[in-house]
């Protein structure tokens, strides 16, 4: 039996307000394709660490931009893309022995440590973050 | 012991014992709500002035590293006098936060208020 893929499509703005309804939706996707806990928690935090990221840096803290988010689960590996228009820089990466009392980063290195690849592409207008995590 | 004014839904309950401060924290904590948890939590601390900030996260179910910064902030504070932060009731996802960002060893990780208040501050 063939199982067909699964597909979650998400417009927002950059409003942080939105984050909330976005962890919801994230999970119930996750949980569907299968993805128990902690896996299921680790890919919700990713997802908001990477939209709190898109709204603080690459919209300077706009909260009325938009932001596109596509999560798909084909043979087992899930890919999340999230696609903004803003200042189409990628983030700097944080030293692994950074001080953790400094701040910043800490969502960059959640979503390298979480996932099993990252990826940013900048776009013309913006930025394309792939994100790819196997079941 | 002293029941403290708090004024914000995210810090439900909060009370002084000698020079320690007990905060009960409630709800999911993210980009959107972590600013008032740092004006509410930082209002406490310049009030108050503790040697020792318990706070119980046993009613957050999820905190992003913006909230996360923001107990960081008040850590530093009390840093600067010797005093210490404990964290109680950790919730497994947010335990895991905390040890991503590597500071499970620089917060007191406690199971309990009690146990947090019977730690020992240098």
């Amino acid at each position: 039996m063939t199982v067909a893929p699964r597909e979650l499509r998400l417009r927002m703005t950059s409003d942080p307000a939105n984050l909330a309804s976005v962890r919801r939706e994230v999970e119930a996707f996750t949980a569907a394709c299968g993805f128990p806990d902690p896996a299921r928690g680790e890919i919700v935090l990713v997802v908001n660490e990477a939209l709190a990221n898109i709204t603080r840096h690459a919209y300077g803290g706009a909260h009325d931009r938009p932001v596109e988010l596509v999560a798909t689960f084909e043979h087992g590996l899930l890919r999340i893309t999230l696609r903004d228009w803003g200042c189409g820089e990628a983030p700097a990466r944080r030293a692994v022995d950074h001080d953790p009392l400094q701040p910043g980063g800490v969502g960059l290195i959640c979503l390298h440590r979480l996932m099993d690849t990252i990826r940013f592409t900048p776009q013309s207008d913006g930025m394309l973050l792939t994100m790819e995590r196997r079941l | 012991m002293d029941n403290l004014n708090t004024a914000t839904d995210l810090i439900p309950a909060a009370r002084q014992e000698g020079d320690s401060i007990i905060l009960s924290v409630r709800g999911e904590l993210d980009l959107h709500n972590s600013p008032e948890l740092r004006t509410h939590l930082l209002d406490l601390l310049n009030r108050t002035k503790p040697r020792r900030l318990v706070l119980n996260l046993g009613g957050v179910p999820y905190m992003d590293s913006s909230a996360l910064a923001v107990l960081v902030e008040a850590l530093k504070k009390m840093m600067k006098t010797g005093g210490r932060v404990f964290l109680v009731a950790l919730q497994p996802r947010v335990k895991g936060l905390i040890e991503i960002a590597r500071l499970a060893t620089i917060f007191g990780i406690c199971a309990s208020e009690q146990d947090a208040l019977a730690e020992k501050i240098p």
